[in-house]
């Protein structure tokens, strides 16, 4: 009997720390990646963004990924990699005006995709 | 993380909600809350193994979230007796000494042919073989059983719950004139009898609604 009520507390302080780590992680990767993005949106604004830029967020994206695979799931992520790739792609090309575009979806997607796993009446049903 | 342990606890409740509303004919020997969790927990197991986009992660914290709920409610059943009825169910007595009691069947979502059903897996083949007769709270029959077997030929069923069985009361030879006959001397109407059964030796069950049952004697064509 006590060992069962020892492994039931266990198993809800477990999951409840879980549930804290998860929440604070996932703002915190996504306000980082979402710093980066809007670094690279204010220098493609202002036309100075070089593809180095676009490769040096994908590089802190890719070592980010790693980690949040384990707490999103891949189809989401991979949503992020799609963008990623075409925003990379046209400031190789020097495509500013439509590199703008991809980074604004990206950063739509990084600032709605933790609010998505939070505890929110909308999420739960 | 917190988003799945909610889902799978409403889904957990809902099922239990849902199985107790069932009633006892669909338990197949378990507590509901145990037939709830052994519904979840296979597809629980199964969707993060089989589909690589979602992290195993949300199967492990549905299944330790399933192993919580049914920690809780396991606890709440031994310190809270009437939690255990509410969440278990209790006994129902669906035979006593008066016969078939009805309300307790229909409670139970069952009909007579069910209880006969439910009474020929446990070995008694007549209605009067027992004096009691209980579905427990896991859906599974038990029966006080009469010292002696009262018949040694296997009944049929004429009427459940005011419909008759056209089938059966030909085999029986049984009509229509010799049935309201019957039920003319029994000072019943076809809607007001609950069960009436009868078996190769002419032995016949009568159980007219809100009186205790009867044992008559008829002549049949006890070709079974």
């Amino acid at each position: 009997m006590v060992k069962a009520i020892c492994y039931t507390v266990a198993a809800i302080l477990l999951c409840i720390g879980l549930f804290i780590f998860a929440e604070w992680y996932l703002d915190k990767q996504f306000e980082e990646f979402s710093a980066a993005l809007d670094s690279l949106y204010t220098k493609i604004e202002d036309e100075t963004a070089t593809q180095e830029d676009g490769f040096a967020v994908r590089t802190l994206w890719e070592d980010k990924k790693s980690k949040l695979q384990i707490l999103v799931p891949h189809n989401d992520i991979s949503y992020i990699d799609y963008w990623l790739s075409e925003a990379c792609g046209l400031l190789y090309n020097g495509q500013y005006d439509l590199a703008l575009g991809k980074i604004e979806v990206l950063k739509e997607i990084s600032k709605n995709l933790p609010d998505a796993y939070s505890i929110k009446l909308e999420n739960i049903f | 993380m917190a988003l799945i342990f909610i889902r799978t606890a409403i889904i957990f409740v809902t099922l239990l909600f849902v199985m107790r509303l069932m009633g006892k004919s669909q338990i197949g020997e378990m507590q509901p809350f145990e037939f709830v969790i052994s519904l979840v927990i296979a597809e629980l197991a199964c969707i993060p193994m089989a589909d690589t986009s979602i992290p195993i992660l949300y199967g492990i914290i549905a299944i330790i979230t399933i192993f919580i709920l049914h920690q809780i409610v396991w606890l709440f059943q031994l310190w809270f007796k009437p939690v255990k009825n509410v969440i278990s169910g209790k006994p129902s007595v669906v035979i006593n000494k008066n016969g078939i009691d009805e309300f307790q069947l229909k409670k139970n979502n069952l009909d007579v042919s069910d209880l006969i059903e439910s009474m020929r897996v446990a070995g008694y083949f007549n209605l009067d073989d027992v004096y009691y007769g209980l579905f427990e709270a896991n859906g599974s029959f038990s029966a006080l059983p009469k010292e002696e077997v009262t018949s040694t030929s296997l009944p049929m069923i004429l009427i459940d719950r005011g419909t008759p069985d056209k089938k059966n009361l030909t085999r029986c030879g049984f009509d229509d004139e010799r049935l309201n006959k019957l039920l003319k001397e029994q000072n019943a109407k076809l809607k007001e009898v609950v069960v009436m059964t009868v078996n190769g030796e002419g032995r016949v069950y009568f159980q007219k609604r809100g009186e205790k049952y009867k044992i008559l004697q008829v002549e049949v064509n006890g070709e079974w």
